[in-house]
């Protein structure tokens, strides 16, 4: 990072104060015109950002579709279809006040219709992850075009950090009411209310995105058309965008060896903002369920063996933030995160996990080893390879053979989700927005789900962290919330039934002509409208 | 005047030279425990240290000692090539031979046959077979040497229908030889050398799958070799070229070799080449 | 030998006789495919980053998955039988639009690489061959072994660093430019350019098989006896390589470019994952780790019919190269 000064800090927010007194189309210098290059890593499935959650759908569809609300790197909702907000004080009454003379790219008004049908008749029923975030919402009233009124059986506080339009986008019902929403004939041709319309997808190569000239913020945007481009091969990747032929590129597609080189290209620059509300942890999920991890002591040795920081220096190059338990260092700001637990990362860490090891009765054989076992990689890629084989050398440093298993993607989530065959799988998931939608499934009772992917993989729970969750899920009050989550985080760190490794941080390669992409904390995922290229 | 085959062999000096280099990777790659003792995916330094330095090759993206992965490599590579295209020539030549001698129905059986494994494309029905069977040096081999086989199979069979009709073919059949004969003393001789082309083409072939795979991410995690030490060094191909080209290196050599001594064996074979 | 009516009716015999042995592949595909753990909904689950339980069963049910295996087998050969090759879910588009989608593409790279390597091939074995053990013979041969000996992906690398980055004459991937989005000849003349690193790197491989082949099969031809009988009879050198040998040492090429038609349909999964290729070899790569199988029994299925049409051509034409071959 570049030590910015006290000066240039106010400069910053004297500008920023400007801009806010300005109207849009006079504010700064951003310049109309120009197109912007995407590279999105692997090609999405479809562009039907309300059925499916794959990551990638969502650096496309966030063009497209708008939110009702937007967010800052505060975490705080700022307004965006809504124009403004309210939410009662038992928490089960959000009220919406919508922003009026908003069209979908077809023309049609957007109205609270349109949200009522998004929220009730889809994302609820068919979102992946909207089912569990829009659980307590009963209803939504529209009393007039521009108010939706939310009814909750039960206060959901995480709900107000899904309203994105990548999480939750406002899809019209005119076009998707009718048919079946599941194979809709629209859903590879979206029409939203976004600063963008979709124009073609030529399968394999590239989405092209066109400027929406009626777009509901006037002025934006400024860039006159977005091609999402999907290259197969990461060192290609690169090599576009050192050659400019591509200008923006995050969530891992370009190798993190590679990261270094390209940002010292006079060309290119690199952040790791614009992921604070996916908070990626790299983790190694243990089966408690399966001998010898179902001894607490076996697991803390374990984790006390994997070398977080070698996996961060040598295997992410430094895109890596030690991780310490559960919830990601990301939700410090919001009070939710407690680095007051068990610490694995300890100088005589080795002779921990021996001395536990011997504790728990795995004493070392004639040949060094104690007991043998199969370690499962997570198919998400080549670093994933590596971490595999780097684990694979720390475990036989405290006597324990692990034999490497790298599987395709439905073969492994088959066998760590449905048949639960597995010691240890390197793995990999997101905290979220909240804790609620991207922590507890790692550890309720209720989410030990055979055949459901990326819930309690492990199987371990016990009543009291189920207790922790489920006042924390209801509670309003943020330093209550706090404590909480301190007891669970503490708690998890204690029984390990996973090994936190480190909060990985992804880096986004920018051309840096191009400015204003990555502006909020979903950074890709974002809807650049405010993005223009200086020329 | 003829003379030995092994004279003939050694005259030609390319092949000489390929037969010298593939047996030093033969030692390398027996030798390999005695040379580089332990286990090759052990982390023995700092990463990407330059070869020539501490290390003959230099250490890899994890620290680990590339010349023992190229030693230990070797054998696994070695032996997938060899394995695979073995298993492949000999399914290939019986069933190109059969269908090639005895032509009607047997050879319309086993060329339907044939054509169902030529259908999918090659590497693509590689790729399935071991991801279906999960990537380990077993299915790789055995991947390979399902997707190789057909065209030594096709090959065979037209140098068969093509000799079928030749005069001294006619002519043992008239005398009352076997069949059996026939194909592997009167023909099989006669279309030797485009099959030891085709064959040791095939162990280069082998061995370049074997790292091709490796490319996509299929290779044997287990197994040290030296297609998995091109997939796992090829993203850094830009900032440590030894990681690549060392293995990279090793596979041309080798490959060479083999086609060398294939070619020497070839023009052995056939000496009347010699006397043009 | 002439095409008579003789032959018309063998091509016709061989036509018909390919139906059942194509249904017998698609059959025989679709069991393999059934070998492979996973499926279609647990995938789409997976990157969606979990789901519920409901959605996953939603999902199956929408895709057919939930009925019994011999069930879908039969609906799935019935429907290719009236040349319906079904749904892809995971794409939201019938099998057939992707598929002739990515045809173009495919055919282009795989056609102009299957002509340059054919041509090329041809005329250096034959040169080496004809100047054997000369220089000519050497440097051809070395190269076509090393060329041979080459990994596909490290060459393609290679040219984009050397072509693309550090001299910039050509675009380092994709099939045409998709900031300027070109029209008509501009358009040719960008997908021409788009097209040169891809080919070259494909070409190089079966040039060099090709070389090696021709040579072989030239120096083998030579020493036959009905050359040294056409010596004998005083026929010139010239006229007996180009009468003769040639003739006759063409037929394991043309098995050879046979194969590699038949593997048109494929593309090349490495070359097209390299240069980001819009062919069909991703498609079907990308599909399997999708568990999309009614994408991938289609472009197994078309592969097949194409594969099946090209071993008739084969065979026929070694009829019309060599005219001791009988029809069987």
């Amino acid at each position: 990072m570049s030590g910015s000064t006290i000066f240039s800090r106010s400069l910053a927010a004297a500008l920023l104060a400007a801009a806010l007194c300005a109207a849009p189309e006079f504010a700064l210098a951003q310049k109309r015109g120009g197109t912007l290059v995407q590279i999105t890593q692997p090609e999405p499935p479809t562009l039907a950002s309300y059925l499916s959650t794959s990551g990638p759908i969502g650096q496309v569809t966030a063009k497209i579709y708008d939110g009702l609300l937007e967010y800052g790197f505060d975490m705080k909702p700022q307004p965006c279809l809504a124009e403004s907000w309210s939410v009662a004080p038992d928490g089960k009454t959000v009220s919406f006040k919508l922003r009026r003379g908003v069209k979908f790219h077809d023309g049609k008004p957007f109205t609270s219709a349109d949200v009522q049908f998004t929220i009730m008749e889809v994302l609820k029923k068919v979102h992946p992850r909207g089912i569990g975030t829009f659980k307590e919402v009963t209803a939504v009233e529209t009393p007039d075009a521009q108010t939706a009124i939310f009814r909750l059986a039960n206060a959901a506080p995480y709900m107000m950090a899904a309203l994105s339009g990548y999480e939750s986008p406002m899809i019209p019902k005119h076009i998707y009411g009718t048919g079946d929403i599941r194979s809709h004939e629209s859903a590879n041709k979206p029409v939203g209310t976004g600063p963008f319309k979709f124009v073609e997808w030529r399968r394999g190569e590239l989405v092209r995105l066109d400027r929406n000239p009626d777009y509901w913020r006037s002025g934006q945007p400024y860039l006159d058309r977005i091609v999402v481009r999907f290259i197969a091969d990461s060192a290609t990747r690169s090599a576009l965008l050192e050659k400019g032929e591509a200008h923006v590129a995050g969530f891992g597609a370009v190798p993190y060896n590679d990261v270094k080189r390209l940002a010292a290209l006079p060309g290119l620059e690199v952040t790791t903002k614009g992921y604070e509300m996916i908070s990626p942890v790299v983790e190694i999920t243990i089966n408690t369920k399966r001998p010898p991890f179902d001894n607490v002591k076996v697991r803390q040795a374990v984790s006390y063996a994997v070398n977080r920081q070698f996996a961060i220096d040598s295997i992410w190059f430094g895109y890596g933030r030690l991780a310490t338990g559960a919830i990601s260092s990301n939700f410090k700001a919001s009070g939710l995160y407690s680095a007051d637990v068990r610490n694995y990362s300890v100088p005589n860490a080795v002779e921990m996990a021996n001395k536990l090891l011997d504790e728990a009765g795995f004493p070392r054989k004639a040949d060094g080893t104690r007991f043998e076992i199969v370690h499962d990689i997570t198919p998400y890629g080549e670093e994933w390879q590596r971490f595999g084989e780097a684990v694979q050398q720390q475990l036989a440093q405290v006597g324990i053979k692990a034999t490497l298993r790298y599987e395709d993607v439905a073969t492994w989530l088959k066998r760590t989700y449905t048949d639960y065959d597995f010691f240890l799988t390197s793995n990999f998931l997101y905290n979220l927005a909240d804790p609620v939608l991207g922590v507890h499934r790692s550890f309720h009772s209720a989410l030990i789900k055979q055949g459901t992917v990326f819930v309690n993989g492990s199987r371990w729970s016990s009543p009291q962290t189920d207790e922790l969750m489920n006042k924390a899920a209801l509670e309003p009050d943020t330093a209550k919330r706090g404590a909480y989550y301190a007891e669970l985080q503490k708690l998890t760190a204690e029984a390990a039934p996973i090994i936190w490794v480190h909060e990985l941080l992804f880096p986004t390669i920018l051309n840096k002509r191009y400015k204003d992409v990555i502006v909020s904390p979903l950074g890709i995922y974002g809807a650049y409208n405010r993005a223009w290229l200086d020329r | 005047m003829q003379q030995p085959f092994w004279r003939r062999f050694v005259r030609n000096r390319p092949a000489a030279f390929g037969l010298a280099f593939l047996a030093f990777v033969v030692v390398l790659a027996l030798g390999a425990p005695l040379l580089f003792p332990g286990d090759p995916f052990r982390i023995v330094d700092m990463t990407f240290l330059p070869p020539f330095g501490a290390y003959l090759f230099g250490t890899d993206s994890l620290g680990r000692d590339i010349a023992a992965g190229i030693a230990h490599g070797g054998r696994t590579s070695l032996m997938v090539g060899l394995v695979a295209s073995i298993v492949a020539v000999s399914i290939g030549t019986l069933l190109g031979a059969v269908a090639g001698f005895y032509r009607g129905w047997i050879d319309d059986a086993l060329m339907r046959f044939t054509e169902f494994f030529q259908t999918i494309p090659t590497f693509l029905f590689a790729i399935v077979l071991v991801a279906i069977m999960s990537p380990s040096r077993g299915s790789i081999i055995v991947a390979i040497a399902v997707i190789s086989w057909p065209p030594i199979a096709r090959l065979v069979r037209g140098e068969f229908m093509a000799m079928r009709e030749r005069e001294f073919v006619q002519a043992a059949i008239c005398l009352g030889m076997t069949d059996l004969a026939i194909i592997f003393r009167q023909i099989l001789p006669n279309v030797l050398s485009p099959i030891i082309v085709a064959g040791s083409l095939m162990v280069a072939t082998a061995i370049l799958i074997e790292a091709a795979l490796a490319f996509l991410g299929l290779g044997d995690s287990n197994a040290m070799s030296w297609g998995f030490m091109i997939g796992a060094g090829r993203s850094f191909l830009r900032d440590a070229w030894w990681l690549c080209a060392i293995p990279g290196i090793a596979i041309l050599l080798t490959v060479l070799s083999i086609n060398l001594v294939g070619e020497g064996v070839n023009d052995a074979l056939n000496p009347r080449l010699r006397t043009l | 030998m002439a095409i008579g009516p003789g032959t018309i009716l063998y091509v016709v015999r061989r036509l018909l006789q390919a139906v059942p042995i194509v249904v017998g592949i698609v059959v025989l595909n679709f069991l393999l495919l059934q070998l492979a753990p996973g499926d279609a909904a647990t995938v789409l689950a997976g990157e969606a980053g979990g789901a519920p339980p409901e959605y996953v069963a939603q999902l199956r049910e929408r895709f057919g998955l939930d009925r019994p295996m011999h069930v879908q087998l039969l609906l799935y050969v019935k429907n290719v039988l009236t040349l319906d090759l079904g749904y892809s879910f995971r794409n939201s588009m019938p099998v057939s639009e992707l598929i002739f989608g990515r045809l173009g593409p495919t055919l282009l790279l795989m056609g102009t690489t299957l002509i340059v390597s054919v041509l090329s091939g041809v005329l250096l074995g034959l040169v080496a061959a004809t100047a054997v053990n000369t220089w000519r013979d050497r440097v051809i041969s070395v190269a076509a072994v090393i060329a041979y000996a080459t990994p596909l992906f490290w060459i393609g690398l290679m040219l984009i660093l050397l072509f693309s980055i550090k001299l910039d004459w050509l675009p380092t991937t994709g099939m045409e430019d998709v900031v300027a989005f070109n029209e008509g000849w501009d358009r040719v003349l960008d997908i021409a350019r788009h097209l040169v690193l891809p080919t070259l790197t494909l070409s190089l491989f079966y040039m060099a098989l090709y070389t090696r082949m021709m040579r072989a099969a030239m120096l083998d031809q030579r020493g036959m006896d009905y050359v040294v009988t056409a010596r004998s009879k005083g026929l010139a050198e010239r006229l007996i390589t180009y009468r003769h040998v040639l003739r006759n040492a063409v037929l394991p090429v043309v098995t050879m470019a046979g194969v590699q038609v038949g593997s048109l349909l494929g593309g090349s999964v490495i070359v097209e994952s390299v240069f980001a290729w819009p062919g069909l070899g991703q498609l079907a790569f990308q599909s399997l780790f999708a568990r999309d199988f009614n994408l991938l029994l289609g472009i197994f299925f078309l592969s097949a019919c194409l594969v099946v049409l090209v071993n008739l051509i084969v065979d026929l034409v070694y009829l019309v190269l060599d005219p001791r071959i009988k029809l069987g």
